[in-house]
């Protein structure tokens, strides 16, 4: 229970899952998050850290068709992001969210067995704050997937026309036209067989590589001619993230086995392996500013800020006692245990590197600043 | 009075400077010395005043020397005295200046004036003084009158005598020049007769030398015709060092003339002397003639410019080939080792018969001794030889120690190397050999340790290994138990052996080993504390987390696969809490006792084995691999949950009818985790005391308070929310920690497992949406799981807590979650216990 209320809270109508970073905003630090809710209108909330640094304003709230899985700001453009949403399944959805769906007619509803999911680029609303009830306009569909998708990534560094979705199977490149409002599939690739992909990152130092992650492996994909150049071969990959100061260090979060750090110009063993969490590690995301320093999230209800910083010295702290759940004392900066429920959404502030954003399942944001640790580098 | 005295003394002056003038030689200024012949007479009457004088002043003198002995000099005689020095002085001037003339002292001095004199004398004196003045005066004048003439006859004496001498010279030297002129002309006459002699004979005597000459050649010639016939004589008394000798003295001559006068007699003796030369070769060589006998003949050899240091090698190549008739076999060392049993066994230790090694070590000192003696500057092949002999006796420990050798046999090895060395030490102490031989016994003790270390540490590896085996052959009941047991038996039994072993190197009173002992005692706690650490990098090895550091280790990899089984996990682990609580305690105090720190290590290093560091690494050790066989437990049950629950349609889910069979297959896996747990590991002993713990109220209350605030403080955000509800339901219960700390404890580790699975279950059915029948199969699934769970449990509030919260999930995620009607729910699980039960009839 280290430094449990220091985090600024911001409390959720809803169970969510997903909060992202608003790159694009460089006045204010600002996250952005999407409710999961089966049966309630969900909504996503534009939320900005009040300049004193005390609390969390909410900047916007918008009401959002369908249960939100993934979510994903535009780096360059502060009021256009991505969702993944799902609709549950088609006979069993609550009639007045099925009308608008309808009604709109923009959402192509694929359907599977029985849910259906979509992805959507969406833009929100100039004068927003002005508007009674503001509406997401919706700039493109990514409406090209058959199966369930799982996530939308932009490219991390920067101003670019590309876009992937990747699902079940396939991986997709979209070229997005903001102005015309159109997203057209560029490229596709299936990941073959047996491999069901569970999500991806984009390497930001290569715009032409993405890291995809499937039940046994990691794939590394060359977006020009979509062919896998690589491969890391481990079981239950949960999430990944590249380190965006070093290039060819990529983090992965495993269900059991905690996190790995691996060199990808050495695929065949991690670098470094951190014990992770007492139950699953749901999510990890390195510092976009401070070198080793990466947050875990996990199903445990905690957030572990690490120092793992991969140059070849080793860390001289192995000695030190430990007392917190990991075994491992010298890379655990501190545990962040104050959650009720399991935390799924992570983000680091790319305007003030120091702050982060976590998202427990039971919809609490809390936004804490790692300051206290860094004098310990 | 004073006119007197002064004339006086100047004439006295005169003949007194006239002395030495006439002895240098010098013109005689005596006027009547001129004249001698006239001064006859007057020469006869002063003779007379001579000898009177003579008496007189021999009287004065006695009387001189009584006063002189008995009182100081009377006043008259130091004036006397002062005034004849005084008057011989070359200066006068400087005497007589400073005397005061206004005194009456001043009567001695050139500056007198004698009326002044006397009219101080008559103011300053009465009468009487006077008077006595007078008296004194006159005597005074008396006194120099006769020294006056006693000065004056003495002149006279010397003069006399020296004009004796010259007359009689004078006469004697008359007609000498005569004799002289004589002589030489006859000394003239003998030098020419000489010369004649000496001509007429010079002719003969050159004929004689030359003659001589030949005859010394001639003797030489002969000598050298007669060289082979002496050499054959030689040859046949044995008498080699004289032959030697005449044919290096002839050997010149050969060289200058054996090409032409005296070729027959150079190769004669040629062939004599080859014989010589084989005959001394084979003398070198044979081992029966005495030492100092080869050693002549060495030396002979040498002499006759025969190559000896090819012979040397040849001789070295023999000692080389004895050498290796002195390596130790390791059958040698099986016989030795039981030749020790013998020992053991009480027998008489005079039975041992004497080896082969230890004759042929004999034999190769002593050709060491004789080697040494016939060539004297070979002691640097030796040194190498005896080094190489050193060098392979350890080659062969080395390959003892490599194929696991007993301590004892060790022992009686090192034993034989070191008898060996003091043997060849004591003929060739240059080669340093204990010292050389202590360095490699030190390489090779250290060798020793490092692999019975190893062999403990294979040993142990083996021990844990048969785990695999036996479970699969399943015939035991308790495999693991059996694995565990003997385990730790190994590690300790073995640890307690390899102590036993080192103590018998550091007892034995071997001079070799004496001086290493602290070396030893250093390498066995650092032996120790290696091979703990290997032990800690093979248990990580074994468990399958390999750490990237022993990677490639390669101790057990290749026999092992990759496939690990759980239960050696929890072997490893309770091996590790073995290992710290009992065996390292054990093993300290072990070498506490019998190996008083080694100091040859520096005590700034600190002790080699450090227990406390050990402890804490297998502490962690054991928490890790506990927490990997968790882990490994609960992976296996995630696979299956998730295959549950990403292969159906949830959302298409049809009417529960039945239990579904996951649950068995957890339960299956449960059980097994149970049956394994309860082999290993030890009942937690206060079961009941830590479950009201865990419930206790002071951490919930806690926790809550800390809820209460941040309500609080989300509340204007949530005001609304539905989840509130559940929320504040979840409030009112007491707040369960799900994720405790492990303990060793059968109970613990089935209650976190059983958490773990759960809280993954819960995980997976968020990320699935269900229809209502979906739900309801959840809702069945985890009703039934509810008795069995809670009775292999210990934490029953945390599991159904966790319970709740997989169907609190399930309903959050399902579309129209409405539970089943309690009857048929009761229903669905009577029959699937019934059907539990006839499968497994003695579990409840």
């Amino acid at each position: 229970m280290q430094g449990g209320s220091s985090g600024i809270g911001y409390g959720l109508k809803y169970q969510a899952r997903c909060i992202s970073d608003v790159k694009a905003d460089t006045d204010h630090t600002s996250f952005l998050t999407g409710t999961l809710s089966l049966r309630e209108e969900n909504e996503v909330h534009l939320i900005r850290l009040s300049s004193g640094g005390t609390e969390l304003i909410c900047e916007g709230l918008f009401s959002h068709p369908n249960e939100i899985w993934d979510l994903a700001s535009c780096p360059f453009d502060q009021r256009i992001f991505s969702t993944v949403f799902s609709t549950g399944s088609l006979f069993d959805i609550d009639l007045p969210f099925y009308g608008l769906k309808m009604e709109t007619g923009l959402i192509v509803f694929f359907a599977g067995e029985g849910e259906s999911y979509g992805a959507a680029i969406w833009q929100i609303p100039e004068l927003y704050g002005q508007l009674n009830s503001p509406q997401l306009e919706r700039i493109a569909s990514l409406d090209a997937h058959t199966r369930k998708i799982n996530c939308v990534l932009w490219w991390p560094s920067g101003r670019h026309d590309k876009l992937i979705s990747i699902d079940d199977e396939n991986l997709f490149l979209w070229t997005l036209d903001c102005s015309k409002k159109t997203a057209q599939v560029q490229s596709k690739q299936t990941s073959g067989m047996l491999h069901y992909l569970s999500g991806g990152a984009w390497d930001p130092h290569d715009i032409n590589a993405v890291a995809t992650t499937c039940e046994s492996s990691v794939q590394f994909w060359d977006l020009r001619t979509m062919k896998k150049t690589n491969a890391v071969e481990r079981a239950h990959i949960r999430n990944a993230n590249y380190d965006m100061k070093n290039n060819h260090i990529l983090v992965t979060a495993e269900d059991e086995s905690g996190i790995h750090i691996w060199d990808l110009r050495k695929p065949k063993s991690p670098v470094k392996e951190l014990p992770g969490h007492t139950h699953w590690t749901w999510a990890v995301t390195c510092n976009p500013e401070y070198d080793g320093l990466i947050l875990s999230a996990g199903t445990d209800s905690s957030v572990n800020l690490w120092l793992a910083p991969t140059s070849a010295e080793e860390d001289a702290t192995s000695e030190s006692i430990v007392e917190s759940p990991a075994q491992q004392a010298g890379p655990l900066l501190n545990s962040y245990s104050d959650y009720e429920d399991s935390v799924y959404g992570l983000a680091w502030s790319s305007r003030e590197p120091w702050t982060f954003a976590s998202l427990s399942y039971d919809g609490r944001v809390v936004v804490e600043s790692v300051k206290p640790f860094l004098s310990r580098k | 009075m004073e006119t007197l005295s002064s004339a006086n003394l100047v004439t006295a002056r005169v003949a007194v400077d006239s002395v030495p003038d006439f002895i240098n030689g010098g013109p005689v200024k005596v006027p009547c010395f001129n004249q001698p012949w006239k001064r006859v007479p007057q020469l006869e009457s002063e003779e007379v005043h001579l000898i009177e004088l003579r008496r007189r002043r021999k009287k004065m003198k006695e009387q001189k020397m009584g006063a002189e002995d008995n009182v100081p000099l009377d006043d008259k005689a130091r004036r006397m005295r002062d005034l004849l020095s005084s008057f011989y002085a070359p200066d006068p001037s400087t005497n007589n200046a400073p005397s005061n003339p206004g005194t009456l002292d001043a009567i001695n001095t050139s500056s007198f004036d004698a009326d002044q004199y006397m009219n101080l004398l008559m103011q300053k004196s009465n009468l009487d003084e006077l008077l006595q003045r007078h008296v004194e005066m006159a005597a005074e004048i008396k006194n120099i009158d006769t020294d006056l003439q006693m000065l004056v006859y003495e002149n006279y004496s010397k003069f006399i005598s020296a004009t004796d001498a010259i007359k009689r010279m004078k006469s004697k030297i008359v007609g000498m020049e005569a004799n002289m002129e004589e002589l030489l002309d006859k000394i003239m006459s003998v030098q020419s007769k000489s010369d004649g002699v000496n001509t007429s004979l010079f002719e003969k005597r050159e004929n004689i030398e030359k003659l001589h000459r030949t005859r010394n050649l001639l003797r030489k010639v002969q000598f050298i015709y007669d060289l082979p016939t002496r050499l054959g004589k030689c040859i046949e008394s044995e008498a080699y060092v004289d032959a030697v000798k005449f044919y290096t003295g002839a050997l010149p001559i050969f060289k200058a003339y054996g090409d032409s006068s005296f070729q027959d007699c150079k190769q004669a003796s040629e062939e004599a002397i080859s014989i010589i030369v084989k005959n001394l070769q084979r003398k070198l060589f044979s081992d029966s003639e005495s030492i100092q006998a080869r050693a002549e003949a060495a030396v002979l050899l040498k002499q006759l410019d025969f190559p000896v240091d090819s012979l040397q090698v040849k001789l070295l190549e023999k000692l080389e080939q004895s050498l290796g008739d002195l390596q130790l076999k390791t059958d040698y060392i099986e016989n030795a080792s039981m030749e020790s049993n013998d020992h053991k066994l009480g027998k008489v230790p005079d039975s041992v018969h004497i080896t082969a090694h230890e004759g042929s070590i004999h034999g190769f000192v002593e050709a060491i001794s004789a080697f040494r003696v016939i060539f004297p500057d070979s002691e640097g092949h030796l040194i190498k030889l005896a080094q190489d002999l050193v060098v392979k006796h350890f080659e062969t420990v080395e390959q003892c120690v490599k194929g696991r050798i007993s301590c004892a046999n060790l022992l009686v090895v090192l034993r034989t190397i070191w008898t060996d060395v003091l043997l060849v030490d004591e003929v060739l102490s240059e080669a340093v050999l204990p010292g050389f031989s202590l360095e490699a016994a030190q390489n090779a003790l250290k060798q020793y340790v490092a692999s019975t270390f190893n062999y403990l540490l294979h040993d142990i590896s083996d021990a844990l290994l048969r785990v695999n085996v036996s479970s699969k052959e399943a015939a035991e009941e308790n495999p693991l138990q059996v694995a565990l047991e003997a385990s730790k038996k190994a590690l300790l039994q073995g640890s307690m052996d390899v102590l036993l072993d080192f103590r018998q190197l550091l007892d034995d009173d071997l001079g070799l080993l004496v001086q290493l002992r602290d070396f030893v005692s250093d390498w066995v706690q650092e032996g120790f504390q290696d091979f703990f650490r290997a032990l800690y990098d093979c248990f990580f090895l074994l468990s399958g987390r390999k750490s990237s550091s022993s990677q490639d280790q390669g101790l057990t990899a290749g026999a092992h696969g990759e496939k690990v089984l759980a239960g050696l996990v929890l072997v490893l682990s309770q091996l590790s809490v073995f290992i710290e609580q009992t065996a390292i305690p054990r093993i300290t105090e072990e070498i506490a006792a019998s190996f008083p720190g080694g100091g040859a290590r520096g005590y700034e290093n600190g002790p080699a084995f450090v227990p406390g560091v050990m402890c804490r690494i297998f502490r962690s050790a054991g928490e890790r691999l506990l927490h990997h066989y968790i882990n490994m437990r609960t992976q296996k049950v995630s696979t299956l949950l998730r295959k549950r629950f990403t292969t159906p349609n949830w959302v298409k889910h049809k009417e529960p009818r039945e239990v579904h069979m996951f649950v068995d297959l957890f339960l299956q896996e449960l059980k097994e985790t149970a049956s394994e747990v309860k082999q290993i590991l030890p009942q937690g002993l206060e079961r009941k005391h830590r479950r009201t713990d865990s419930n206790g109220s002071t951490a919930s209350s806690r926790s809550n308070q800390l809820r209460d605030d941040k309500t609080n403080r989300s509340n204007t955000h949530r005001a609304r929310s539905q989840l509130l509800e559940t929320h504040l339901a979840k409030l009112f219960k007491q707040k369960v920690e799900i994720f405790t700390k492990v303990e060793h404890t059968q109970e613990s580790v089935v209650t976190t497992t059983v958490k773990l699975c759960l809280k993954s279950l819960q995980e997976f059915v968020r990320l699935q949406t269900f229809n209502r029948s979906g739900f309801q199969q959840i809702q069945l699934d985890i009703q039934f799981l509810r008795t069995p769970l809670k009775e292999t449990v210990e934490d029953e509030a945390a599991v159904d807590f966790l319970l709740d919260e997989v169907i609190v999930a399930a309903s959050e995620r399902c579309l129209d979650p409405i539970p089943l009607e309690p009857p048929i729910l009761d229903r669905l699980i009577q029959a699937k216990l019934a059907k539990w039960n006839e499968k497994n009839p003695i579990t409840p």
